[in-house]
């Protein structure tokens, strides 16, 4: 600014010039170079700050470190403000020097310009031209010299631009130097205070450890101490307590066991005074007793008649109802069985019905029978016959016209009889064929009851009972105790026939009633029928006496005789019973006698049976009439039969023949006509010809 | 909502066309089943890389529609914080400032945008936003590049709106001059300077800032320099000042930031006229802390205007290093700082304080309490200077760093500055380097410094301990 103001004007404005620019470019380069500088330093302070408000301990050779290392790099900072302190006195020096120097030239170069104006006011005065001349070249003369000294002034001031030129570049360079040399101080100082600042934090890091270990270690020992002073102590206590307790304990059981000792004493006391009490109470309470004892006795005595009294009163009154209501019970049942009897007389009748149509069926379906028999005998006998005739006819064909014999006529004897054969001694077969019947029944009567007799007996006893009555009606003279008898008879000798299973059955019965089922069962099991039991009641007693007359009758006639005598011999009946040894073959005798009276009643209902014939005869008769052409006429007939299916070839072989005789003749015929006329011919042709 | 809804179903139609022109093969058969079963199996197999797990979610497809057509559609706001980190990811970073910059919220986006355009990026710098760095350096990038009369003074005004709520801090490194027409440049060459300088004038106007510091309504600090960066073989010195009416309109446009903290002019040949002009419409200003004109021409009458603005303003720090300051200015200074009561840091470093000036600092400093650092570096004080500010040292408890380096002090100085060492507590940096101060007196007073600073942190230590 100093230039600016002292220029003077007049002078070279160029020097002027290039010191201010180099003056300028001084500056700005500083300015370059300072601000990173300032900034580094800023940093550095700041880093620092933090720093040493992070730690607050610092080491010492940290700080020293920082301090040392700061002042290498602002000492830099410092020297170049030095230096430009210094180049700008030098500068203002030179300035000022300049500024004198051009001062005294400008007096100089003034002094000569006054000189030359006053030469030229000389120049006025002299008009002489040789003197002009002079005056002229020395005016001219000092006009070169100043303008010379000009000239030299500015080439001085040029040569000392160029040279402040070289000094500002020079400067330019030291300065980056400069920049350079601090910049890698800067990163040296940061690279070494990372690393001290590293090391400081490992060791602090180590001390902190160390210290909080050698805390932790004293903390440690610390709190087991006490805490094994706390345990050791409560141990104590707890000792104390324990032998406390224990003392309490012994004194408590002390206090009891003596407590206990007053105690049972005074029980001991007690109990005794108790026990004398109770001795004294116990008197009085058994003589009160007794008092009380003997009252109570008539009391309750009359009590218990009383008591007895109602009660028998009371089962009189129950017996009563009770037998009122089994009255009533036996009523009823009465009236039950009264029902059930009807309906099963009923359904008897019914079945008895059924029996008897089933009975008539038969009895059709039997004649129906025997007349589809006899037709058909008849049929098959005229076919037969019939067959025999032709058998006969061709026979005697045979005979006559093969052998050319005479044929006679075999005698036939069955040809005369028509219809079927009747057998002759018919009495003997239906007897035998009665017999079968019966016994046919008997089996199926001891099969039948074997289930029925439980379910039929109380029937049964109806039946008996009717029977009985009957029997008293229909002969009056039988009584009822020889019936007894007889029936017991029977029962005890005839128990053979009986089965097992009846006996058992009938074990927990009454002996009246076993007789009397026993008895049905017999009865059933030998085919009576209920109108027979009086019957065989009075041929047993009859028998007796037969017996013991010693007089055996035949059975044809037996039953004409008792017939007669059961008239007789009624009255003497009643006192003796029957042997018992004989009551087996008057049973015998007695069931003979039955079946004669019961087959000449069946004989009588029925037609004449066709199952009685004898079908052996039948045989016979049928072979008779297959004989008919014996075995030697068969032979015959078979070789007669061969001997015409030989001649039969012989005729089938003359038939084929025949045609061919036929076709021979004819051909014969033609071949003659041929030649005939051939031989017409011929002469007609040889006579053409010529 | 009626809006919400049919941007969101126009989106889905648009996913549709978009997903449909994008694979017609794969997805487009899976749309119509109708279709012959052996074409659609022809289809998979021609498709070797179709897989269900490769067909992407409909939600992605709608937001990769909304990013696709954020230009037309801009949708932002209504997305969850997940959709809004996918669309950060996926949004293109080439898409035009007048519908991201007010739409997309900081963050992975302009993280893009910055990596895309610079290659360092310090976030720290930009108090961590992305977006604040985008937008700043995008501002300072176009006020950079701005030629007056030729660049349109529309490209900035477009911008403002878009940026005022992110820019807090312009550092603008250059500015340039207007384009002269070849034909000066050839009459320059040979001519005289003084028409030179006539012509030129008028159009050597750089950029207005009146246009802009008024509208940028969170604009904290301002650095400027008025010079050309790599300027090569062109260099003239025309190129490193500033217009008178340059300063005028950039004085006005100051007034008008109420908002600045930090004012930095720096190597803009600011002399005393200038420097007066600003601190003339600098006066009063409500928000102002820092003051920076370090590496200037500012004489006395610069350090004058100054030093009145430091009693009328609520100055912090005041940088005016590398100026040309003598003994009268420095006394103007130290006037002020009597009654100033809110200056922290001043540093002079190399000016010509001489002593005069240092003397006048250090009675001014006798009265002064706030004053912590002081750098009075590199110029020419000697033992009087050092002398006067012992004494200051020895009454003040309150500066905390001086620096008297690369000034002449001489051993009395620096016996003096021992003695007012000995006594003094708070002091912790004394840098007396090249001061030709004996080495005694030299390592006492840094003794005396560390053991202040160690005091220091022990204070520090306790308040900490009882914070």
């Amino acid at each position: 600014m100093e230039e600016h103001d002292e220029d003077p004007g007049e002078a070279s404005v160029t020097s002027v010039l290039s010191e201010n620019q180099e003056a300028e470019s001084g500056v700005s380069t500083q300015e370059v170079k300072e601000d990173p500088k300032k900034e580094e330093v800023n940093e550095e302070i700041k880093e620092e700050k933090d720093k040493e408000s992070e730690k607050l301990i610092v080491p010492q050779r940290l700080i020293n470190l920082q301090r040392d290392l700061s002042a290498l790099v602002t000492n830099i900072q410092t020297a170049a403000d030095a230096k430009e302190s210094t180049r700008r006195t030098e500068l203002e020096e030179t300035r000022r020097l300049r500024l004198e120097w051009l001062e005294n030239d400008a007096r100089s170069s003034k002094e000569k310009f006054e000189e030359i104006s006053k030469g030229w006011s000389i120049d006025n005065q002299k008009l002489i031209a040789q003197e002009l001349q002079e005056v002229l070249n020395n005016q001219q003369k000092l006009c070169s010299a100043l303008v010379e000294d000009k000239k030299k002034l500015i080439s001085d001031l040029q040569q000392e631009l160029k040279v402040a030129d070289d000094r500002y570049v020079k400067d330019l360079r030291k300065l980056a130097e400069e920049l350079d040399l601090m910049i890698e101080r800067m990163e040296g100082q940061i690279n070494t205070l990372t690393r001290a600042y590293r090391e400081e934090v490992v060791q602090m890091k180590r001390v902190h450890q160390q210290e909080t270990e050698l805390m932790f270690t004293k903390d440690m020992t610390k709190w087991e101490q006490s805490r094994k002073e706390l345990l050791d102590k409560e141990l104590e206590n707890v000792m104390e307590w324990k032998k406390k307790v224990e003392e309490y304990e012994e004194k408590i059981h002390n206090l009891s066991l003596e407590t206990a000792n007053k105690c049972s004493s005074i029980d001991m006391e007690l109990n005794a005074r108790f026990q004398d009490a109770e001795k004294k109470g116990q008197h009085t309470k058994a003589t009160n007793l007794i008092t009380q004892l003997k009252r109570s006795k008539t009391d309750h005595e009359a009590n218990i008649h009383k008591m007895k009294m109602t009660m028998m009163q009371s089962r009189f009154t129950s017996v009563r109802k009770r037998l009122k209501k089994q009255m009533e019970m036996l009523a009823s049942k009465n009236e039950q069985l009264k029902k059930r009897d009807q309906d099963m007389t009923e359904e008897y009748k019914h079945n008895i019905q059924q029996f008897e149509r089933l009975k008539k069926k038969t009895k059709h379906i039997v004649a129906a029978e025997a007349r589809k028999f006899e037709e058909m005998w008849l049929m098959t006998e005229a076919e037969l016959k019939q067959l025999v005739e032709r058998a006969l006819v061709i026979d005697s064909l045979i005979y006559k016209e093969n052998f050319g014999l005479s044929w006679e006529r075999p005698h036939m004897a069955f040809m005369e009889i028509s219809g079927p054969i009747q057998p002759q001694k018919q009495q003997a077969v239906s007897q035998s064929f009665q017999t079968g019947q019966a016994l046919q029944r008997k089996v199926d009567a001891s099969v039948g009851p074997d289930t029925k007799s439980t379910d039929v007996e109380m029937y049964k006893d109806g039946t008996e009972v009717q029977s009985e009555s009957g029997a008293e009606v229909e002969e009056g003279e039988l009584s009822m105790e020889a019936l007894k008898k007889v029936k017991e008879l029977l029962c005890d000798e005839s128990g053979f026939l009986m089965e097992d299973k009846l006996w058992k059955l009938l074990a927990p019965l009454e002996k009246d009633e076993q007789t009397i089922v026993k008895l049905c069962s017999l009865l059933c099991s030998l085919g009576f029928e209920r109108d027979d039991m009086p019957r065989l009641a009075h041929f047993l007693i009859k028998y007796k006496h037969q017996q013991a007359e010693d007089v055996s009758v035949e059975s044809g006639d037996f039953s004409d005789k008792a017939e007669e005598e059961e008239t007789n011999c009624t009255p003497h009946q009643t006192s003796e019973p029957l042997d018992p040894n004989h009551v087996l073959p008057a049973l015998n005798s007695f069931i003979e006698q039955l079946r004669s009276r019961k087959s000449p009643a069946l004989q009588h209902a029925s037609f004449q049976p066709v199952e009685v014939r004898d079908s052996s005869k039948d045989e016979e008769y049928w072979e008779s009439m297959g004989n008919v052409i014996s075995e030697d006429k068969i032979k015959l007939w078979d070789d007669a039969e061969i001997s015409m299916k030989d001649y039969l070839e012989v005729l089938t072989e003359i038939a084929v023949l025949v045609p061919e005789t036929q076709s021979l003749e004819q051909q014969n015929a033609e071949l003659r006509m041929l030649l005939q006329q051939s031989l017409t011919s011929s002469v007609d042709t040889e006579l053409q010809v010529p | 909502m009626e809006t919400s809804e049919a941007q969101t179903s126009r989106a889905d139609r648009i996913d549709m066309q978009t997903t449909m022109s994008k694979s017609p093969s794969s997805p487009g058969v899976k749309l119509n089943p109708a279709e012959s079963f052996s074409k659609m199996r022809r289809i998979i197999a021609e498709d070797p890389d179709w897989y269900l797990n490769i067909v992407p979610c409909l939600s992605d497809l709608c937001l990769q529609s909304i990013v696709s057509n954020f230009e037309e559609n801009p949708m932002f706001e209504v997305l969850t914080p997940t959709q809004k980190d996918f669309v950060h990811e996926r949004l293109s970073t080439s898409l035009d400032l007048q519908v991201t910059a007010n739409m997309v919220s900081d963050g992975v986006y302009w993280k893009r945008c910055c990596e895309q355009r610079w290659d360092i990026c310090d976030l720290s710098h930009y108090g961590n936003s992305w977006k604040r760095m985008f937008f700043e350096r995008h501002m300072e990038k176009i006020i950079e590049l701005f030629i007056p009369d030729v660049t349109q003074t529309k490209t900035v005004l477009d911008m403002i709106p878009l940026c005022k709520n992110y820019v807090k801090r312009l550092d603008i490194s250059q500015l340039l001059p207007p384009i002269k027409e070849p034909q000066n440049e050839e009459d320059e060459c040979g001519s005289e300077f003084s028409s030179d300088n006539e012509y030129d004038e008028p159009s050597m106007d750089h950029f207005d800032f009146n246009i802009l510091l008024s509208k940028l309504t969170n604009l904290e600090e301002l650095h400027l320099m008025y010079r050309v960066k790599q300027c090569g073989m062109n260099f003239e010195w025309k190129m490193f000042e500033m217009t008178d009416r340059d300063c005028e309109s950039l004085a006005k446009a100051l007034k008008s930031c109420e908002t600045l903290k930090l004012l930095r002019i720096r190597e803009s040949h600011l002399e005393d006229e200038k420097c007066r002009l600003l601190v003339k419409y600098l006066l009063d200003h409500p928000s102002l802390r820092e003051l920076d004109f370090s590496h200037n021409l500012i004489g006395d009458r610069g350090a004058r205007a100054v030093g009145k603005l430091l009693t009328r303003s609520k100055l912090e720090i005041l940088n005016m290093c590398d100026n040309n300051i003598r003994g009268p200015g420095a006394k103007a200074i130290a006037h002020a700082l009597c009654k100033n009561s809110t200056l922290v840091s001043l540093n002079l470093r190399l000016n010509r304080l001489r002593d005069e000036g240092g003397e006048a600092l250090g009675k001014a400093l006798l009265d002064n309490n706030t004053l912590l650092h002081l750098h009075l570096g590199a110029n020419e004080v000697t033992g009087p200077t050092a002398i006067a500010l012992s004494k200051v040292l020895f009454q003040n408890n309150t500066l905390r760093s001086i620096n008297l380096s690369c000034n002449n002090l001489g051993v009395l100085g620096g016996k003096a500055l021992e003695e007012a060492m000995s006594r003094n507590t708070s002091v912790t940096e004394c840098d007396i380097r090249l001061t030709e101060v004996d080495e005694q007196s030299v390592s006492y007073i840094n003794q005396a410094v560390w053991n202040n600073q160690s005091l220091e942190q022990k204070k520090h230590g306790r308040e900490s301990k009882t914070k």
